[in-house]
């Protein structure tokens, strides 16, 4: 059963594919996200990949003290980034399910992507 | 940590307070309600509680989510906080002219909000 | 049409079975950079399905001493072509 009760649509879509604390793929890719929404732009978030990693509850700093990301995530809402779509396949393919995750998502069968990246106008692959 | 370095230095209570470049504190901890009063006053800017109420706003954003907000979260934050006759634009330019995420930020002792250009 | 762009080869990333679980029946995909080295007949079995819609840059092949290897089901594609097909396209994706 599908859980996309809206037809994906919007000007952006940022896609999170690099885990999280490997490098900067991760927060370049939330800071373009806010930047969108900043200016009015209606974004939304796709993780896939090694991208779902990054909403894993009980992340913490990086060894030197990098700030992690949690917080940023929980940001979004006040940008209004309210669309936060994850492949259930890369989640079960890394034994994960929705408890294990930060926030509330929406989950994307495989059929389902393709009708998530062609509903927006422009999309970002990190 | 601090991410840049202290430019120049204005005293407040008998402690000098490292400012960025443009004008916003160095060390957050260093922040205090009579740093925000200087900065304003060097403005020519006076704090009213209508200013204080949304630096408190502000400053609870930030120990929430670690980020300065830009202008649109910080009217969502200020609406959610104050109601909705305050979380609007207006009110906030009038009361921070120029750029209230930006002015706000400085004077509630954040870093410069990343993603407001 | 949307035209996705991959420069990673099958053989060091597992990046392009999510090209391929986001495309569409009518979506291009089009190997650049290291991508190449899928369309040796010998990795391009990691692409099925994509008949007629699976190009790789001519200059990236070359450059990599592929260009007698290419599969005959990958479209070569120069510089040139690879501009038009991203004209063609709505928008184009990068995966890497």
């Amino acid at each position: 059963m599908s859980e996309i009760t809206e037809a994906p649509h919007g000007d952006l879509l940022v896609m999170l594919r690099h885990a999280p604390h490997g490098g900067l793929w991760l927060r370049e890719a939330l800071d373009l996200a806010l930047v969108g929404a900043a200016f009015g732009q209606s974004v939304s978030l796709l993780l896939m990949g090694d991208g779902v990693w990054a909403l894993l509850q009980g992340q913490g700093p990086g060894p030197l003290g990098q700030k992690g990301s949690q917080s940023t995530f929980e940001m979004l809402e006040m940008y209004d980034i309210e669309r936060l779509y994850v492949d259930v396949d890369s989640l079960e393919a890394r034994g994960l399910t929705r408890d294990d995750l930060l926030l509330p998502v929406i989950g994307v069968s495989t059929p389902e992507l393709s009708t998530v990246l062609a509903g927006h106008r422009q999309i970002f692959n990190f | 940590m601090a991410t840049t370095q202290a430019t120049r230095y204005i005293a407040v209570e008998g402690r000098d307070i490292g400012l960025d470049p443009e004008g916003f504190v160095v060390e957050l901890t260093a922040w205090t309600p009579a740093v925000a009063e200087a900065l304003a006053a060097e403005e020519g800017r006076e704090l009213t509680p209508e200013h204080w109420e949304v630096l408190e706003v502000l400053r609870a954003f930030y120990a929430r989510y670690e980020n300065a907000p830009a202008m649109r979260p910080l009217v969502k934050a200020v609406s959610q906080a104050l109601g909705p006759d305050k979380g609007r634009s207006l009110h906030l330019m009038r009361l921070f002219p120029d750029s209230p995420a930006k002015v706000g930020a400085r004077l509630a002792g954040l870093p410069k909000p990343t993603n407001c250009l | 049409m949307l035209l996705h762009l991959l420069n990673r080869a099958p053989s060091s990333s597992s990046v392009h079975q999510d090209v391929l679980r986001a495309m569409r029946e009518e979506d291009g995909l089009m190997l650049i950079e290291d991508g190449v080295f899928g369309a040796v007949s010998a990795q391009v079995q990691h692409f099925p399905g994509l008949e007629g819609r699976l190009f790789a840059l001519r200059e990236d092949l070359e450059s990599r001493g592929l260009a007698g290897r290419c599969d005959a089901r990958v479209i070569i594609v120069d510089m040139d072509g690879f501009v038009a097909l991203t004209e063609d396209a709505q928008r184009t994706v990068s995966w890497f």
